[in-house]
């Protein structure tokens, strides 16, 4: 090289500039350069890879123009750069620094835009850790939230990954629906103390980035869920990274379920029967009939029927044994029996009934018409209304009961009598009359333990302590 | 907030940097001789001494044209070399840091937090490293295109040079400063949201000084850890005894604040004067709570106190065998103190053994505590009380000695325990002598404020705010109704108001309800009490004077007729009492706040700085501005450092100093004094190397021999010596951050705690730097490059 003068060297450089820059010009070439289809040539061929495998940003989802740059700048050191902020994210969080703590959050993914399990711990942190930590129950609310929105960001990001959609729907479906705080959070819902979301008439509304339309919480945590499901369609039968796939796929009918259930205790019976009938339908016909795959990849259907069962035995070449021990292990394992009796018996009209009498029984006592009267020109005494409408409703249970023997062994059924009895010998306390030695439900009463007696007292005064704060 | 800044030690500091300085001055000078001696031989002391007495020389005619024309080369040459450029970096990083702190909160006080602490921080780690390249290239390039050698062949000094180096690099550097300071002020301003602007403020908060009682009614210096990772706070439980209680100073008018209050009739409202307390109060919950308490939050409540009884007594309740006898004296049971106090000290006598050493350790510094308090009261009533509890503490002193010296010794002097029960029985006797004195010159008097619901984690949330107003109406209890009366009773009997002749006065009843503001319900009960009382004869009436009968106080015998509960408010207020805060419950300045928390199995955590007096708010430029201050003092200590070092290295090396020298000081500071000090748990650095190695715990320690042990053991000291004279010489940088802390909390940055310490520490490294500098720069030779 030394034998070279200045000049020489320079060309020298520039043809060897020339030489590397075409090669990188040729296969880095954007691929709707390329004339006559994808396929015409090497132009474009980088392009043609990322698009075949999913691999483009725009591909994996929404491109946010701050993260990119924000990965350029930093020249390869992204994941010291990313290492530094999540221990920053739990020092701020160990020292309550929540804005700090969020602000981190957010560049953290700004630096990892598809890492899925980034999106799904975080969310998890801001919606479940980080809201226990605050006192009131708006503030609670609101880090619920933060925590939903970001996993909901994470979908918009990453609109391939199923498990981030499913995430959603299982912390809408959660928090507001079985967490210690579900009575406040169900309401909050749909009528966000945040007077940012008032409505123009001054009533609580809901917040739009998780709630547009206002709706049940079951019912956006299920739609939440069908997303998810329709996500995992596009990759056939395989399974979802992060969850057993039979569990995967009954969110939505999950949903649906617990809707028809929540509604009932809430006292809503519009509808009821519809819901049960539309949950029970989706159990047996599409979840039951959805195609899983097994050990060893076999095929296995949750709803089948013996003739079913010998047909999948022969698509999966195995005896027909084999495909029922797949097939019985499976059903086990989700308790798919349980809940197709479940909703079988609740979509039973007469079960509505049962419900509704005690539902409105326990709503006589709480408004205080339990109190029994006289008539003096019969000289007799005239039972509460609350005693009637308990008795009712005891005698519509031990209806349905007959109909349903087994299922009605169950601890749900057997709990809803037993406060039935309960508010029944309650009424008997208010109007200072003896336990009768014989009643309608003693013999289910006497027959469960102690500590049974003991919590379904402890749920009746949770239930008339309760008193609503206005 | 998570901050517990001290006001800085300046007397403290300045001594330990003269001794510093000290001792590095006699080691350069003793260096240099040395050098001087080995180079030059015989005539060493002389080169020694003429290049001593040139530069000395060149210290004391310094010329400030000739520095102000370095200065102007210097700001020139950083202006040639684009300087200003890092202009053009943090103009990009406003333009798009929406991108990237935009809606990330929606919460107003989080929202101004994240927008401070971005802009503080862009600004100084923005100028840092361009500070950094400027300071430490400049000389060594000029060193080695030979441009200095012009400048010195002139005739400015070489300390002359150094000055004009940084002071040229400085005005530069605070230039652009300003200029960010400027944007960046405006910047803030447009992207904090309308409804957020008033979180951008600068509260003047009183700290003060916190202690808690635990729910024994123990004084101690924290309370209940809840298991929080961060032992930031401390937490006292609710519906105890449990009191977090704070200690204000320098409380008087000018911490009050004038607000508009409602005047309790319709809307009407005035303006009242009064003090405005903060609190950043953490909530823990062991149960969840009824549906009020989760919508609204646990309940604490304020009540201001002056308790002399509480002060002088509290610290006795330290030991288990103690506390009868402090409860019954805080309780103003002094003749039943008394008797415990005697049976205390017959148990000290007979049994002494049954106490703990740490009971008499409690004990003496109970008494110490209880006699200096009673004495700086200065009351004649208390009469020899006082001196019967220091001799008393004495007494303890000697006991605890004894028994230290005997443990430590393992030797087995005597004890000397009867003094001290003698002690005690003499203060027994003391009390009962004078319970009537002591109950009259310790008046405790309470205020309890409305409990308020807190709001955890918003902070400045009108739910945190609580105005006192400056005139204080509250329900009284016994003790302060009974002190109360017998002032009306004392005054109005000097004034011959309460009789005519022999009887009450006939409109007295009518005449108290005006005149001493007693409601007109509560007036007649009195004088229907002091009527029956002058017919049981408790009370005489003669010649128009009303009196106790058996002459004791006033106060003695409406104490024991409140107690006797023959004054019970009749109307439903209570007996309600005015008091002055600042006459009546501040004393000396100290203005003394219990917090208690209401909630059954719940927790209020709390640390110092959550519990605080906001004075008027200052504007948020006063902060900010002060906080810039901060931030320049530390790029100023920076082109100090990074000058020195460049007079004698080359211009990388200089730069990996000066970064090491702020890379420790920023990162490591804490930790190295807390190592240094002992507060930082674990070995030396190679035991620790070995221990690593042998994957040993420090527990187990190493598997070495125990003369390798000493040897290892013996190096990690002198390493460790090294260390701590690093420590000296390695400034502590967090103490520019501090501003930028108390800003990005909302608070003003007070001038003791955080720009004393910036200044003090900026001057006590530059006056060494310019003269190291000086002297590194004349005595190197420039060809040398």
């Amino acid at each position: 090289m030394s034998n070279f003068n200045s000049r020489q060297r320079k060309i020298m450089y520039g043809i060897l500039i020339v030489l590397l820059l075409g090669p990188i010009v040729y296969l880095g070439f954007p691929a709707q350069q390329i004339a006559g289809g994808a396929d015409a040539g090497g132009l474009g061929k980088l392009a043609q890879m990322r698009s075949r495998y999913d691999l483009g940003e725009a591909t994996l989802g929404k491109v946010d123009p701050s993260s990119s740059a924000m990965n350029l700048v930093l020249l390869g050191l992204r994941g010291p750069a990313a290492s530094v902020l999540h221990l920053q994210a739990i020092e701020y969080q160990e020292k309550k620094q929540w804005a700090k703590l969020r602000a981190t959050v957010d560049s953290i993914i700004l630096l990892q835009p598809h890492y899925v399990q980034i999106w799904k711990f975080q969310g998890w942190n801001l919606a479940y850790n980080v809201s226990r930590e605050w006192d009131k129950v708006d503030d609670r609310f609101y880090w619920v939230k933060e925590g939903i929105k970001f996993l909901i960001e994470g979908t918009v990001r990453n609109n391939t990954i199923p498990i981030l959609f499913h995430n959603v729907g299982e912390f809408v479906s959660s928090k507001m629906g079985i967490s210690d705080e579900k009575k406040f959070f169900r309401e909050f819902f749909r009528e966000d103390p945040d007077p940012k979301f008032d409505t123009s008439t001054g009533v609580h509304g809901p917040d739009p980035a998780i709630n547009e339309k206002g709706l049940d919480s079951y019912l956006v945590a299920r739609d939440w869920f069908i997303r998810a499901n329709e996500k995992d369609e596009n990759d056939g039968m395989a399974g979802v990274k992060g969850m057993t796939h039979v569990f995967f796929r009954q969110g939505p009918v999950k949903a649906q379920i617990s809707y028809a259930e929540t509604r009932a205790k809430e006292g809503f019976f519009t509808d009821h029967q519809a819901e049960w009938e539309k949950g029970y339908r989706e159990w047996m016909d599409v979840y039951g009939k959805y195609d899983f795959l097994g050990l060893n990849e076999k095929k296995y259907k949750l709803n089948s029927t013996e003739d079913e069962l010998k047909v999948l035995a022969k698509e999966n070449g195995i005896k027909v044994s084999e495909q029922r021990k797949l097939w019985d292990q499976n059903v086990t394992m989700v308790n798919y029996n349980f809940w197709r009796d479940y909703a079988n018996v609740e979509r039973d009209p007469a079960m509505l009934e049962v419900h509704k009498a005690f539902f409105d029984a326990k709503q006589a006592y709480l408004e205080g018409k339990a109190t029994e009267g006289f008539d003096k020109e019969t000289n007799t005494v005239i039972a509460s209304k609350a005693q009637v409408m308990l008795e009712t409703a005891m005698d519509l249970w031990l209806e349905v009961q007959k109909k349903y023997p087994v299922m009605f062994e169950d601890d749900r059924y057997i709990g809803e009598a037993m406060l039935m009895v309960k508010y029944w010998q309650a009424v008997h306390t208010l109007n200072a009359r003896p336990i009768p030695g014989e009643y309608k439900l003693k013999s289910l009463w006497d027959s469960q333990s102690v500590n049974k007696q003991l919590e379904i007292e402890r749920d009746f005064l949770m239930e008339t302590r309760a008193r609503k704060l206005k | 907030m998570d901050f517990d800044i001290r006001p800085y030690n300046l007397a403290a500091g300045s001594t330990s940097w003269l001794i510093v300085i000290g001792v590095m001055l006699a080691i350069a000078v003793g260096l240099a001789f040395a050098l001087s001696v080995a180079r030059n031989g015989a005539t060493g002391l002389k080169v020694f001494s003429s290049g001593l007495a040139g530069y000395l020389g060149d210290i004391f005619s310094l010329s400030p044209s000739r520095i102000f024309a370095l200065t102007k080369l210097t700001l020139l040459e950083a202006i040639r070399r684009k300087a200003l450029f890092v202009f053009v970096g943090f103009a990009v990083l406003l333009m798009f840091s929406g991108w990237y702190l935009s809606d990330s909160n929606e919460r107003p006080e989080l929202q101004v937090q994240v927008h401070v602490t971005f802009l503080l921080t862009a600004i100084a780690w923005l100028l840092l490293p361009a500070v950094i390249f400027l300071s430490c290239w400049a000389l060594p390039e000029d060193i080695r295109i030979r441009s200095l050698h012009t400048v010195v062949t002139k005739p400015a000094r070489r300390i002359e040079i150094v000055i004009g180096r940084m002071l040229g690099m400085s005005l530069v550097t605070l230039f652009v400063l300003f200029g960010m300071g400027a944007v960046g002020y405006f910047w803030i301003n447009r992207m904090i949201p309308a409804e957020s602007r008033g979180e951008l403020t600068c509260r003047v908060p009183v700290f003060g000084e916190l202690y808690f009682i635990s729910p024994e009614g123990q004084p101690s210096a924290a309370g209940i850890n809840v298991g929080d990772v961060w032992a930031y706070r401390s937490h006292i439980v609710g519906n105890s005894q449990a009191r977090a209680v704070w200690n204000f100073a320098n409380i008087n008018e000018a911490a009050m604040i004038r607000k508009e209050v409602s005047t309790g009739v319709a809307d009407a409202t005035e303006i009242a004067e009064g003090l405005q307390l903060e609190c950043r109060f953490e909530a823990f919950r062991t149960i969840k709570g009824s549906e009020k308490s989760i919508r609204l939050g646990v309940q604490a409540q304020y009540t201001l106190s002056d308790n002399p009884r509480e002060e002088a007594f509290g610290m006795l309740s330290q030991g288990e065998a103690l506390r009868a006898v402090a409860d019954a004296l805080r309780d103003a049971q002094f003749e039943n103190a008394s008797k415990l106090m005697t049976e205390l000290a017959e148990r000290i006598r007979t049994a002494p053994d049954e106490l703990r050493p740490a009971d008499y350790v409690g004990l003496q510094q109970g008494l110490s505590l209880a006699s200096s308090v009673l004495k700086s009261r200065k009351d004649k009533r208390l009469a020899d009380v006082p001196e019967l509890f220091e001799a008393s503490a004495v007494a303890g002193f000697s006991v605890i000695s004894t028994l230290r010296n005997n443990a430590v010794g393992n030797k087995t002097d005597p004890v000397p325990y009867e003094g001290l029960a003698a002690a005690l029985d003499s203060v027994a006797k003391g009390l009962a002598d004078n319970a009537a004195g002591l109950l009259e010159s310790l008046p405790k008097l309470e205020v309890p404020l409305p409990a308020f619901h807190i709001s955890e984690y918003h902070e400045g949330a009108d739910e945190n705010l609580t105005f006192i107003p400056r005139k204080l109406r509250f329900a009284a209890d016994y003790e302060t109704q009974g002190r109360f009366l017998a002032a009306v009773m004392e005054e109005w009997n000097a004034a011959s108001k309460l009789a005519e002749g022999n009887a009450l006065k006939a409109t007295l009843a009518d005449d108290l309800a005006n005149g001493a503001k007693i409601s007109p319900l509560n007036a007649e009960l009195l004088v229907t009490v002091l009527q029956e009382q002058l017919t049981a004869g408790v009370l005489k009436c003669d010649a128009g004077k009303l009196s106790v009968a058996d002459g004791r106080s006033w106060f003695t015998v409406l104490d024991s007729l409140i107690r006797a509960e023959k004054l019970i408010a009749q109307d439903s207020e209570g007996w309600m009492i005015e008091k002055d805060l600042l006459k009546d419950l501040t004393k000396d300045g100290f203005l003394r706040v219990e917090v208690a928390c209401l909630n059954d199995q719940m927790y209020l955590g709390m640390a110092r700085p959550d519990l605080f007096i906001r004075k008027p708010d200052r504007a948020f430029f006063v902060g900010y501005s002060k906080a810039l201050l901060n931030i320049s003092l530390m790029l100023l200590l920076i082109i100090v450092l990074g000058v020195t070092v460049s007079c004698i290295v080359k211009g990388p090396v200089a730069l990996f100093f000066t970064l090491t020298f702020f890379i420790v000081g920023q990162f490591f500071h804490d930790f190295m004094m807390r190592k240094l000090t002992g507060a930082e748990q674990g070995m030396g650095t190679l035991e620790s190397a070995v221990l690593i190695a042998q994957h040993r715990n420090p527990q187990v320690g190493m598997d070495v021999s125990s003369t390798t042990q000493s040897v290892l053991q013996g190096a990690d000291k002198g390493l460790e010596g090294i260390l701590w004279g690093f420590s000296k010489i390695v400034p502590d940088f967090t103490v520019f951050n501090r501003g930028s802390v108390f800003v990005e909390n909302g608070f003003d940055v007070p001038f003791k705690e955080a720009v004393i310490p910036a200044i003090a520490v900026f001057l006590g490294f530059l006056v060494p730097c310019i003269l190291l500098a000086g002297a590194l720069l004349k005595f190197r030779e420039l060809e040398a490059k």
